[in-house]
């Protein structure tokens, strides 16, 4: 499975924290015996309320969070990530689902998620997705690129960069080789640009994504059911 | 019923000049249309019988959708209504010409497992086990009933036929007792069926059209009592004498309106619980039987497949595809566009090879000729991916306003095209050679870290879309 695009060396040092939420206890061992050595698994949540509070008591580098959790008021991630508002400057979020539909991925990603996987993801591809959202980066499959894509349309903003309701011409550039199944380094490599650059564009995106207030982008979600 | 099953039953047909009464008669019977249209308009010139039978044919019999409707009630398998209603999700499936790898190891063919529910015609063909229990086949139950009222709506006319020929006659009829005697019995008759539905409606499943119908006959069927009970008692007395009863009956009538009114909404409202409960059960049925037939058996066909991966993961995704399929399939969303297309061509890839190719679809169109040959290509493209890529195959179908883009990349260790035999038709032939065909563009960019294979198709002109017609699609 080659779905995440994260395969450049962005290990750190030090070894990272992290929390699983998910209700299934296979795929939590499944998923704890899959992670690098080098990934601390402090905690693990089953319930909403569990998470909340595992992760107020822990304060993970890296909550690995399933969309779809029983519990609290049926918010399931979303829920979580606004439970967890006051950390959220040193907690980050990635969204784990086997659910593709955009409604479920855009909501979790709005509330403050810093990517989305798929749950058939390799044990390789979701470390290094775990280190890059630990350092601060975003992680987009080529699904949700494609939604983006989707989402804000293929045409490039007029006024690029400041506006919040379209992608510039070069984040669509990478959007789009993402969606296409590009690692962050062949984008780098592809643009003439630094991986780094490539970086900052994709957490771009994603801010546009949270940001955004174009109410088309709830209609747009929820209409589309799945992709 | 055994009439109705030597002939094709009486249904109208959608082969229609009015309501398709006579053509769906004409089916019926075994005669020509024509003959059918010509004796129904001879017989409108006889006094209009015709016109009549014709009109009480359009109320009585029902239209062939609603009639198959009817039959496919029961929850049968529920890949039968996957299969119909999308076809564009079928081929993913079966796909002619995809010889699995271990013969007989493909998923059970949707298609031929699943007794398609309109085919199943009487109650010779029992469920298949572990469920259908939930619902009976309406026919099956309510078949005499429907004939019965049938025939006593047709004994009453011939009785108002037989009638009307006494008094011409010339045989003294009693028609001043006769006819609100018959409005009486009429509408109760009307209302006791209504009564008899509704009790039905406990046991069946009832469409709010149904429902409308019901209330307009039990309308009718009061008008026709209340009519015909004063016809008879302002017989007897004098119209002032009869308001005054009428008040009186009305007033009487409202309390025991009011008095009752309570008991009958809460009767109301458990029949409403009860049919939500009957419909709930009938989805629960239906998930049941499609978790049945198509995860448990992929189950089963892992776990006797365990020591081998490669089946496995082949299984599990095709088993993946499917049930996403079902699950989330926008019924608003219409099928057979290119997207669907291409996700069809990459699961038959994914099928025949084995390696995964993950489609990433941005908008959406229409086929023509020119996007089948896109897909053609990309199906092209995703086989030799799927081949001499190794790993996943990742598939992009942009389609904006300037036209249609397909982008294939897998990973594997690259080729140079300029080492492709000359007659190696694969590349040069199915797509760059279709490509420029219908008007698009087909580019290949291999580096030692993969291969990604770029088409293009651009908008289409009008001018552009006769000239690319060619038959040259054979080859490939």
């Amino acid at each position: 499975m080659n779905q995440l695009q994260g395969t450049g060396p962005v290990r750190q040092a030090q070894s990272v924290r992290v929390v699983i939420v998910d209700d299934h206890a296979i795929f939590r061992s499944g998923l704890k015996a899959d992670l690098d050595a080098s990934i601390q698994v402090v905690g693990e949540g089953a319930t909403v309320e569990q998470a909340i509070a595992v992760i107020a008591r822990e304060r993970p580098d890296v909550v690995l969070l399933d969309v779809h959790l029983p519990g609290g008021l049926g918010g399931g991630g979303r829920e979580v990530i606004a439970g967890s508002a006051a950390i959220l400057g040193t907690t980050r979020f990635l969204a784990l689902s086997v659910s593709d539909a955009a409604e479920d991925v855009v909501a979790v990603i709005r509330a403050g998620a810093r990517g989305y996987v798929t749950k058939t993801i390799s044990g390789a591809e979701i470390t290094d997705a775990v280190f890059r959202v630990a350092g601060g980066d975003a992680v987009f499959s080529p699904r949700l690129a494609g939604f983006v894509l989707d989402a804000f349309g293929t045409a490039p903003a007029d006024i690029a960069d400041d506006e919040l309701d379209k992608l510039s011409a070069r984040e669509l550039e990478v959007m789009r080789l993402i969606a296409r199944g590009y690692s962050y380094k062949e984008v780098a490599k592809e643009l003439f640009i630094s991986i780094k650059t490539v970086e900052t564009h994709v957490s771009a995106v994603l801010r546009k994504l949270q940001l955004s207030s174009r109410h088309e982008l709830t209609k747009w979600a929820a209409e589309r059911r799945l992709l | 019923m055994t009439t109705a099953l030597t002939r094709p039953p009486l249904v109208r047909s959608t082969d229609r000049v009015i309501a398709g009464v006579c053509s769906g008669l004409a089916a019926h019977l075994g005669w020509p249309v024509k003959s059918v249209r010509i004796g129904m308009a001879l017989a409108t010139l006889a006094g209009g019988a015709g016109l009549a039978f014709y009109a009480w044919l359009w109320i009585m019999v029902p239209t062939a959708d609603e009639n198959a409707r009817r039959n496919a009630r029961r929850p049968a398998s529920p890949i039968a209504p996957a299969v119909s209603l999308a076809p564009a999700t079928a081929p993913a499936s079966h796909l002619p010409g995809q010889a699995p790898a271990a013969p007989g190891w493909g998923l059970p063919d949707a298609g031929a497992a699943a007794p398609a529910g309109a085919d199943s015609s009487g109650a010779a063909v029992p469920p298949a086990p572990g469920y259908g229990t939930g619902a009976r086949p309406p026919w099956f139950k309510g078949g005499g009933v429907r004939y019965g009222k049938e025939i006593m709506l047709g004994a009453g006319l011939l009785l108002v036929a037989g009638i009307m020929i006494a008094q011409i006659l010339g045989v003294d009829v009693p028609l001043g007792t006769l006819i609100p005697a018959a409005a009486v019995l009429g509408g109760a008759a009307i209302a006791w069926m209504q009564l008899d539905e509704n009790r039905r409606a406990g046991l069946l499943d009832k469409t709010k059209a149904d429902q409308a119908g019901g209330w307009g006959r039990l309308a009718a069927g009061l008008a026709l009592v209340v009519a015909g009970v004063l016809v008879m008692v302002s017989g007897s007395g004098s119209w002032e004498q009869t308001w005054l009863a009428l008040l009186a009956s009305v007033a009487v009538l409202g309390g025991v309106v009011l008095v009752l009114l309570p008991w009958a909404l809460k009767f109301w409202r458990d029949l409403e619980s009860e049919r939500a409960g009957r419909i709930r059960e009938t989805e629960r049925a239906e998930i049941a039987a499609h978790l049945h037939d198509s995860v448990l058996q992929t189950l089963a066909l892992i776990q006797r497949r365990a020591a081998n991966e490669h089946d496995v993961v082949r299984l599990a995704r095709a088993q993946e595809r499917e049930l996403r399929g079902w699950l989330f399939q926008d019924p608003g969303k219409e099928a057979g566009q290119l997207s669907d297309r291409i996700k069809a061509a990459a699961a038959e890839v994914e099928d025949a090879l084995g390696n995964a190719v993950d489609v990433v679809s941005v908008g959406d169109t229409a086929m023509t000729e020119a996007h089948e040959a896109l897909v053609q290509a990309s199906r092209e493209a995703m086989l030799n991916a799927s081949r001499h890529g190794g790993g996943t195959v990742s598939v992009y179908l942009e389609v904006a306003d300037g036209g249609a883009d397909v982008f294939v990349k897998d990973r594997g260790p690259g080729f140079d095209l300029s080492d492709v035999p000359e007659d190696r038709m694969g590349v040069r032939e199915s797509i760059i050679g279709r490509m420029k065909r219908h008007g698009g563009t087909a580019s290949i960019a291999s580096t030692p870290d993969g291969t990604e294979v770029r088409l293009g198709l651009p908008a289409r002109r009008p001018e552009n879309a006769a000239r690319h017609t060619d038959n040259a699609e054979g080859k490939s």
